[in-house]
């Protein structure tokens, strides 16, 4: 609520705040095909990362990499300091937490029991104190049910507690996955595509949450194809093109990266357009034009992008 | 040695049979991801059907011409039975999970085996035995008769039937698959159905047709089971279904000659078992379903199956 | 769409429906009080004014017609919010089909339509009536005060210990009946009545109610279940049948938790009762049995529960790697082992411990702190015999076996396991730990079963290999997915229905499989859910268009657009 305006973010990455998530040398290859290829990052606390790139760059995949869903070939992940095993229990519990493109909450359990899932891994009780339902279990539970009406209400969705998920509408889907990923006190957030399929005005409200989530003190990694979206909110952008990280840089440095034009348009050859004519109205339109563009395995093979 | 040759030939034997019945699972799971558990009372089916055109046109018989006609029409009330079930029971709950199909399946399974014990002796008008109990299956010449003995390894005539029915299935199985345009359809739905689909290929067709293929190639075991064992009863399918599952998995499931290598594979190793392992005969079936619970654990890809990647 | 109006507009045609659905119900009514066949059958139908079996049936038909006639009406205070339209329609076909299977019931039974009387032809005239009003109102709107209808809680209260007290009633009824007619009569009428009400969303409110008064509901539930034996007098065929049924629907509720929480499928869980039930038999001192030890029962219980959930845990090892249809085929694979184990372990082809295909025969009965089992027990003047003995132990375990269910269910635990059952990768993503929780599920539901075992084979006194095959287990699978996968009311209805008709129907029971077959085959088709659709109704069986249609303003374009 408190933040009316969504403030303009030109703000450089700040070097003055530690580093929470670094990921060092990520390589992952389907048989042939490298999808995530040696891309290495930091995230800084209260930090708020873009990450763009075509259909297909690898994106999704560096998110699976980054939390144990797939094993990476090589490379290293840490979290405040501390390597990171590649199982997704353990990345949770150290505290990265994440949001789905194609959306995957538990369609059969209310909103409130979503969330309280995502309290997993911060509860302990076990099946005999579950069913004796000891002072500890009820105190657990208790917090469980406070908290998570609380991300709840963050998010929007207080009066929605005891509708079954899969009856939400699509904003508040997404929404509600994120409550879930928060349930689970992450200091580092994923959040893939979070827009997708959004009005302008959801588009607008899914940005005030992530300002709010960053007031929380958490860092946010965010998958976005629409590049206000991106370039609004973010502290620094990070482009990916066939699995390689092509550009890095404030939203004003990728923005205007003749690079990363062109690699949204598809690898065409056309240099009668000058990266520095476009404005980002033109990036987006290109950026439509170029979502049918899949780079082919082959050459995704064949290049390493840059 | 000899004891070992002998055994590889009743390994091969029986490994054709259920390699004749796993296709059936094989090219149902390739094309609709379903674990078709009714398959094994398809193959019972096959049986009964020989046995009734047996019964109702040539009783008394023993010539090898009856042997063609037997097929056809074990055939023909194996696909017919295949063909309906998936048109009533499966067809229906396309897209409804995974739970909904193979409980269906189930419940398909034990009706056709109720269906057989209770109604074979009152069709109406004809005069069939019982199936409560066994019921001996007709013995037709050439096929069925005295051992042939091949220096130290006695071969029963049956077990040369079986044998040479796999061999022409398989070889018109490959015919069909890659020389017809359905089976080339086929192909391309289990590879990728959304695709095939925009092609043009008519699933729901291409989805019957592979229930009749399996079923037709059950229903060929059927009256190679009935020959081999000289009867046949109401139960034959469940257990001769869950271990062609196994042999279909354990070639790698989807894959037709995977299914086919498996059934062999699986054939050889049980007799082995039943001779050089402890227990002996009756703890085959115990061995049988370890491996089977063995492959799904450490290769459910099969021998010939590729590694599926589960995408987040 | 349009037909969402104000029902205060009653049309003229919904009113004429209404009239004549009142005619017919009053006409049903009528015709319990005169005679339905010139012969005394079915406890003699024939008197008037003494209405017995299927003319009581017909009656209450008619109460129900005419209570749901009069709602929009005169009953208007007390039953406004009952959705009379869809009730009535579904009580008209219902209450048609019943007089035709009367009067066919009276036709084989007494030897010809001839020998109908008046009563069973006014019934049916009535049942028509019934059925052209019911297709009359079919459409009319739900009263708006229907989305508010939350009684008194005295009223809810003791509206729920009615329905328990009936609910004994009706099956101390049924069980009564050793008419297959008059006890399908009765059953049918139970059908009928109860869709009537389901489609007159009578039970979204006992369902509201039934939700704030949960303990009323359990108690109730367990109180009527506890007085059954005392209105059975002795009678040991109804007793056995009834301790049958609580084995099995404990057995069901265990499976429950596998198969409906966690959403693995077990078609082997027959396996968990056996290998309970053999320990129980090993040690229970029979002379087949070939070990001489016999501990205390209670010891006895804790270790075929332990042993069998050593056993869960074995079967739920693989399914660290395998999940699904592969699943379900593993723990298959496991159930027959095991069968074939205690098949072959006689001591010719293997160690002697279980007496092979024969068995363990003779296990004497159950003695508990000096309480014998096998002698009849006089208590507040009923004579509670020895299936009644066992009966009310196995009602002490069931109860315990729910309450473990219920807590569990409503935990974190419980949680987890849906979570793993809705989405196992999200599950995992969101740091849910699904190994131990699937290995929980499956120890847990076999320590269940394990104990149910030890007192079955008390019960039984003999265990052997065929009980536990695989069709045992398929069985029981059916009673979850029948009742309702993850409900407890709905695994114990379920569980009735599968081992009461069997049991209750001599020509049935030689059909049983057959129509049990039948039966998964119907349910998955229609009613995927089962009878009591779960709160988080419908699991994973279900079609994707509901949710599809229920995403308002997001098309599914959209949605597959980004996958
Ligand atoms: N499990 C897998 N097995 C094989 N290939 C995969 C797997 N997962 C992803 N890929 C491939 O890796 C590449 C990158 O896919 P990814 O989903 O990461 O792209 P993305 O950048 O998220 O694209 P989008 O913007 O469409 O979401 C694609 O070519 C995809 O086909
Ligand atoms: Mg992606």
């Amino acid at each position: 609520m408190s933040t009316a305006a969504v403030p303009h973010a030109d703000a450089p990455s700040s070097p003055g705040r530690g580093v929470v998530l670094e990921a060092r040398n990520i390589v992952m290859r389907f048989g042939g095909l490298t999808a995530v290829d040696d891309v290495s990052f930091q995230v800084h606390e209260g930090e708020i990362v873009g990450l763009i790139g075509p259909n297909g760059a690898g994106k999704t995949t560096f998110f699976n990499c980054l939390t144990g869903m797939y094993k990476p070939t090589s490379g290293e992940v840490t979290l405040g300091g501390r390597a990171l095993p590649p199982r997704p229990r353990a990345v949770v519990t150290a505290g990265m937490a994440r949001t789905f493109q194609n959306i995957r909450l538990f369609g059969n359990m209310t909103a409130l029991e979503n969330v309280m899932v995502g309290r997993y891994c911060r509860t302990s009780s076990m099946a005999l104190t579950s069913i004796l339902r000891g002072p500890k279990f009820r105190r657990e539970e208790r917090e469980s049910i406070d908290r998570g009406r609380e991300l709840l209400r963050f998010v929007g969705l207080d009066d929605k507690a005891d509708h079954l998920a899969r009856n939400l509408p699509y904003g508040e889907q997404r929404r509600l996955e994120i409550a879930r990923a928060l349930a689970t006190e992450p200091q580092v957030v994923l959040l893939d595509e979070p827009t997708a399929g959004m009005n302008p005005r959801e588009t607008e409200e899914a940005m005030r949450l992530i300002f709010r989530i960053r007031e929380l003190g958490m860092a946010v990694v965010v998958i976005e194809h629409d590049m206000r979206f991106i370039f609004t909110l973010c502290d620094r952008v990070l482009c990916l093109v066939r699995g390689a990280l092509l550009v890095e840089g404030s939203p004003a440095q990728v923005q205007s990266d003749p690079r990363v034009i062109e690699a949204y348009i598809g690898g065409s050859e056309d240099d009668d357009i000058s990266a520095d004519e476009l404005t980002e109205e033109d990036v987006e339109v290109l950026h439509a034009e170029g979502v049918d563009v899949e780079p082919s395995r082959t050459s995704a093979r064949s290049e390493n992008g840059r | 040695m000899d004891q070992f040759l002998q055994q590889l030939v009743n390994g091969l034997t029986i490994g054709s049979l259920y390699a004749l019945i796993a296709v059936g699972y094989t090219v149902v799971y390739g094309i609709v991801q379903l674990i078709n558990f009714a398959h094994g009372e398809i193959f019972m089916i096959g049986a009964f059907g020989a046995l009734s055109t047996y019964l109702i046109l040539f009783q008394g018989q023993t010539s090898l011409w009856v042997l063609p006609f037997l097929v056809l029409g074990a055939m023909a009330a194996s696909v017919g039975v295949a063909v309906l079930t998936e048109r009533v029971a499966y067809r229906p709950l396309r897209g409804a999970g995974r739970l909904a199909p193979l409980i269906t399946a189930i419940g398909i399974s034990v009706f056709l085996q109720e269906f057989v014990r209770l109604f074979y002796d009152k069709v109406p008008g004809l005069d069939f035995p019982s199936a409560k109990q066994k019921i001996p299956f007709p013995q037709i010449e050439v096929v069925t008769g005295p051992a042939i003995e091949l220096g130290p390894v006695t071969i029963q005539r049956a077990a040369v039937f079986t044998i040479g029915c796999l061999i022409m299935c398989g070889a018109a199985l490959w015919w069909f698959i890659n020389r017809t345009r359905t089976g080339r359809g086929m192909q391309a739905v289990s590879q990728d159905p959304d695709t095939a689909k925009l092609m043009g290929i008519n699933v729901d067709r291409v989805i019957v047709v592979a229930f009749a293929v399996g079923a037709a190639l059950a229903a060929i075991a059927g009256v190679a089971q009935g020959l081999l064992n000289t009867n046949i009863n109401f139960k034959m399918g469940f257990i001769a279904g869950l271990k062609a599952f196994t042999a279909a998995v354990l070639g790698g499931i989807g894959n037709v000659w995977g299914a086919i290598l498996g059934g062999l594979v699986l054939g050889v190793l049980e007799t082995l078992a039943v001779q050089f392992l402890p227990g002996g005969s009756p703890w085959k079936d115990v061995w049988a379903f370890a491996l089977l619970i063995l492959v799904l654990v450490f290769r459910p890809q099969g021998l010939l199956g590729a590694k599926v990647v589960d995408r987040a | 769409m349009s037909t969402i109006t104000s029902s205060s507009t009653t049309t003229g045609r919904e009113r004429l429906g209404l009239r004549l659905a009142l005619a017919g119900g009053a006409l049903l009514l009528v015709s319990g009080l005169l005679s339905w066949s010139f012969e005394p059958i079915f406890g003699d139908i024939s008197i008037r004014l003494w209405p017995v079996s299927l003319q009581v049936f017909a009656m209450l038909i008619g109460l129900t017609a005419v209570a749901l006639a009069l709602s929009p009406t005169v009953l208007r205070r007390a039953l406004g919010w009952v959705h009379a339209g869809p009730g009535l329609w579904a009580l008209g076909i219902g209450a048609t089909a019943y007089t035709a299977l009367s009067l066919a019931a009276i036709a084989v039974e007494a030897g010809g339509l001839i020998n109908a009387n008046e009563g069973a032809w006014i019934a049916l005239v009535g049942a028509l009536l019934l059925l052209g009003g019911g297709w009359m109102v079919r459409d009319r709107p739900r009263a708006p005060e229907a989305f508010s209808a939350q009684g008194p809680a005295t009223v809810e209260i003791v509206t729920i210990v009615a329905i328990c007290a009936l609910a004994l009633a009706a099956a101390a009824y049924a069980l009564g009946r050793d008419d297959a007619w008059v006890f399908v009569l009765f059953l049918l009428t139970l059908g009928v009545i109860g869709t009537a009400l389901a489609r007159a969303e009578v039970f979204e409110w006992l369902g509201g109610a039934a939700g704030r008064h949960q303990h009323v509901l359990t108690l109730g539930a367990f109180a009527a279940a506890f007085l059954f034996p005392f209105t059975q007098d002795g009678s040991e065929i109804n007793m056995s049948i009834a301790t049958l049924v609580l084995i099995f629907a404990a057995t069901a509720i265990g499976l429950n938790i596998v198969v409906g929480l966690a959403g693995l499928l077990d078609l082997g869980y027959i396996a968990f009762l056996g290998a309970g039930a053999y320990v129980g038999a090993i040690f229970s001192g029979s002379v087949s049995s070939s070990i001489g030890w016999t501990p205390p029962f209670l010891v006895t219980a804790l270790m075929g529960g332990l042993f069998a959930a050593l056993l869960g845990l074995i079967v739920g090892s693989p399914t660290l790697r395998v999940s699904g249809d592969y699943l379900a085929i593993v723990t298959l694979a496991f159930g027959e082992i095991f069968r074939l184990a205690m098949f072959n372990l006689d001591g010719n082809n293997g160690p002697d411990l279980t007496n092979g295909p024969n068995g363990i025969t003779a296990i004497p009965n159950l003695s508990i702190l000096g309480f014998d089992f096998g002698e009849s027990h006089t208590i507040a003047g009923v004579e509670l015999s020895r299936a009644a003995n066992y009966y009310l132990f196995m009602l002490f375990i069931t109860a315990l076996i729910v309450l473990i269910f219920a807590r569990l269910n409503n935990s974190r635990i419980g949680r987890g396991w849906v979570a793993i059952r809705e989405d196992e990768r999200a599950a995992e993503a969101m740091g849910v730990n699904v190994f131990g929780l699937k290995l929980l599920a499956f120890a847990g539901g076999a320590f269940l079963a394990g104990v149910a075992g030890t007192v079955k084979a008390h019960y039984d006194t003999s265990v052997t290999p065929d009980q536990y095959q695989f069709l045992e287990s398929a069985f029981l699978l059916a009673a979850v997915v029948l009742g309702g996968m993850g409900t407890i009311a709905g695994v114990i209805l379920g569980a009735v229905v599968l081992k009461l008709m069997p049991e209750k129907l001599r020509f049935f029971s030689e059909y049983r499989l057959l129509l049990f077959g039948l039966l998964l085959v119907i349910m998955m088709r229609f009613r995927p859910e089962g009878l009591v659709a779960n709160k988080r109704r419908q699991l994973e069986l279900h079609d994707d268009d509901q949710d599809r249609a229920a995403q308002t303003d997001r098309s599914p374009q959209t949605k597959e657009a980004l996958q």
